[in-house]
């Protein structure tokens, strides 16, 4: 039995090494994007960031989607990769380079991206499964996307605050390395990028692309951890105003 | 000679008695000269070979042939760095720090003392078919013309020595692995270049998409930097990484 996968796997040696370097960019990478860009709606606007949520929701299919198009590729990337790095032997401290460093950062990112992944996973998307709240069902009674989100990192002391907090920015910056480097080295391993001065610029871009991302990723998390609450519950009443106002505001009756 | 021959320099060497045996250093102290190389450190131990606690012991063995960076033979570990004994000067090290320390390259199995058996990547050589098929004796004309561009960069390319700096410093080369190494990658690009060569890119390339293939650098771009010959070693590893995407993609359309 062993012996059979081992030999599927190095009968498909290439395509599957090949596999792993394109999952990491499509699906993986672009819901890494996608995923910060909605995230970075909640610190401008609260009500945009809720809108977008809701309607990532109502994508038909979405299990399926997200099964095919995240999970699986995820796992796949993982599993695959783990086997990847154990036949690596880091020397950046004896070689000093660059991308050297950058060679073993790929992988230590990687070990806590992947950390972190599942960590996150069951702080938010199967947070039932440890006893947590289940997305629609805590959505379908009355609770904005916003609201629940910030009640993950804020429901509690100030020190579990924190330390969310911490694991967040850890978990973000690793990721983002992790898949900002990636298109990087990517293009080498594609044969994209063959000449050196190419290579520099993919990389300057992949970090810029990076910094970006952070941004994205830590104005998120302020807005859903630090800055004080928006008072989610207001916009609703300028349209219900007109029926509410008779008795309570004591106009017109 | 007179003020400099007070001068000595320490020299820590990693010894090995047989292959497979436990391995232990061993310092020995050398009257410094102007313009000494590593070769000469070791030649100076072999005439007097005696460790700095009077211990009498066998000469060093190392192997070496040009001394003048062309055979690949004499690479070492010296001050923590892959490079040849011959072209390394000791003057250099010492600015670097008061110690010369010489240790075998580890990623291949030691023979003796500072002596590697390199053969893996002889053997790498012909597993990707680094050669050119000539099928007759009789005369086949000229060949056919290259542009100088081509030729240029097939000359950075011929010029690999097969020292094995590129394999020591590979993180992805190691006991756990089975990467065939950059060195085999730069000589497959080689022959692919080469308008006869290219008539079996195909089976060169195939060699290089099995395990232990092209698809086992990890990037870390170590050998274009630790190469004595400034091998493009990064563009043969790009160019064959793209050769091989294209070949995996016409192999899977046409068949
Ligand atoms: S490519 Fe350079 S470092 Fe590698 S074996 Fe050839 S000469 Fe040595």
């Amino acid at each position: 039995m062993t012996t059979a996968v081992e030999a599927w796997l190095r009968r498909n040696h290439f395509l599957l090494r090949r596999l792993h370097s394109l999952s990491g960019m499509i699906p993986i990478g672009a819901f890494l994007v996608v995923h910060l860009y909605t995230n970075s709606l909640a610190a401008w606007d609260a009500h945009a960031f809720d809108k977008h949520v809701r309607e990532i929701h109502e994508i038909p299919y979405l299990p399926l989607i997200e099964l095919l198009l995240i999970f699986l590729p995820i796992a796949f990337h993982a599993a695959y990769g783990v086997a990847i790095a154990m036949q690596g032997r880091s020397n950046a401290a004896q070689y000093w380079w660059l991308d050297n460093w950058r060679y073993t950062l790929q992988r230590v990112t990687a070990w806590i991206a992947l950390l972190f992944l599942v960590l996150h996973l069951l702080h938010f998307r199967f947070a039932h499964w440890i006893g947590g709240p289940e997305y629609q069902a805590t959505i379908a009674r009355g609770m904005t996307p916003f609201d629940l989100t910030q009640w993950g990192f804020v429901d509690g002391t100030p020190v579990a605050a924190w330390l969310w907090v911490t694991l967040y920015s850890v978990g973000l910056a690793a990721s983002v390395f992790h898949f900002c480097n990636g298109i990087s080295t990517f293009c080498i391993t594609w044969g994209i990028t063959v000449g050196d001065r190419a290579r520099r610029r993919v990389f300057a871009a992949s970090m810029l692309l990076g910094a970006v991302l952070l941004a994205w990723g830590f104005a998120s998390l302020y807005a859903l951890t630090a800055r004080p609450k928006p008072d989610l519950r207001l916009p609703p009443q300028p349209d219900a105003r007109p029926v509410a106002l008779s008795p309570a505001d004591g106009g017109a009756s | 000679m007179n003020d400099q021959a007070q001068r000595t320099i320490s020299v820590r060497v990693r010894r090995q008695d047989r292959r497979g045996s436990a391995g232990y250093w061993q310092t020995f102290r050398i009257a410094h000269q102007p313009n000494m190389n590593v070769i000469s450190l070791l030649q100076e131990i072999a005439a007097r070979p005696v460790t700095v606690e009077g211990r009498h012991t066998a000469p060093v063995v190392y192997d070496s042939n040009c001394l003048e960076n062309v055979c690949g033979s004499c690479s070492m570990v010296i001050n923590g760095r892959a490079r040849q004994a011959c072209n390394t000067l000791v003057d250099a090290l010492l600015a670097e720090r008061p110690q010369v320390e010489i240790a075998p390259l580890s990623k291949f199995p030691v023979v003796r003392d500072l002596f590697v058996d390199r053969s893996r990547m002889f053997d790498a050589l012909k597993k990707v078919r680094a050669w050119i098929p000539v099928d007759t004796y009789g005369p086949i004309g000229e060949g056919p013309v290259v542009a100088p561009e081509d030729a240029a960069t097939r000359y950075d390319l011929s010029r690999c020595m097969t020292c094995g700096c590129c394999l020591e410093v590979c993180p992805q080369v190691n006991h756990r692995s089975e990467f065939i190494g950059p060195q085999a990658i730069g000589q497959a690009a080689l022959f692919n270049l080469h308008p006869t060569g290219a008539m079996n890119s195909g089976p060169r390339l195939e060699a290089l998409m099995e395990p232990g293939g092209i698809s086992d650098c990890g990037n870390a771009q170590n050998c274009v930097k630790a190469c004595p010959k400034q091998v493009p070693l990064t563009w043969a590893i790009g160019k064959v990484g793209r050769d091989t995407t294209l070949h995996a993609i016409r192999r899977w359309l046409m068949k």
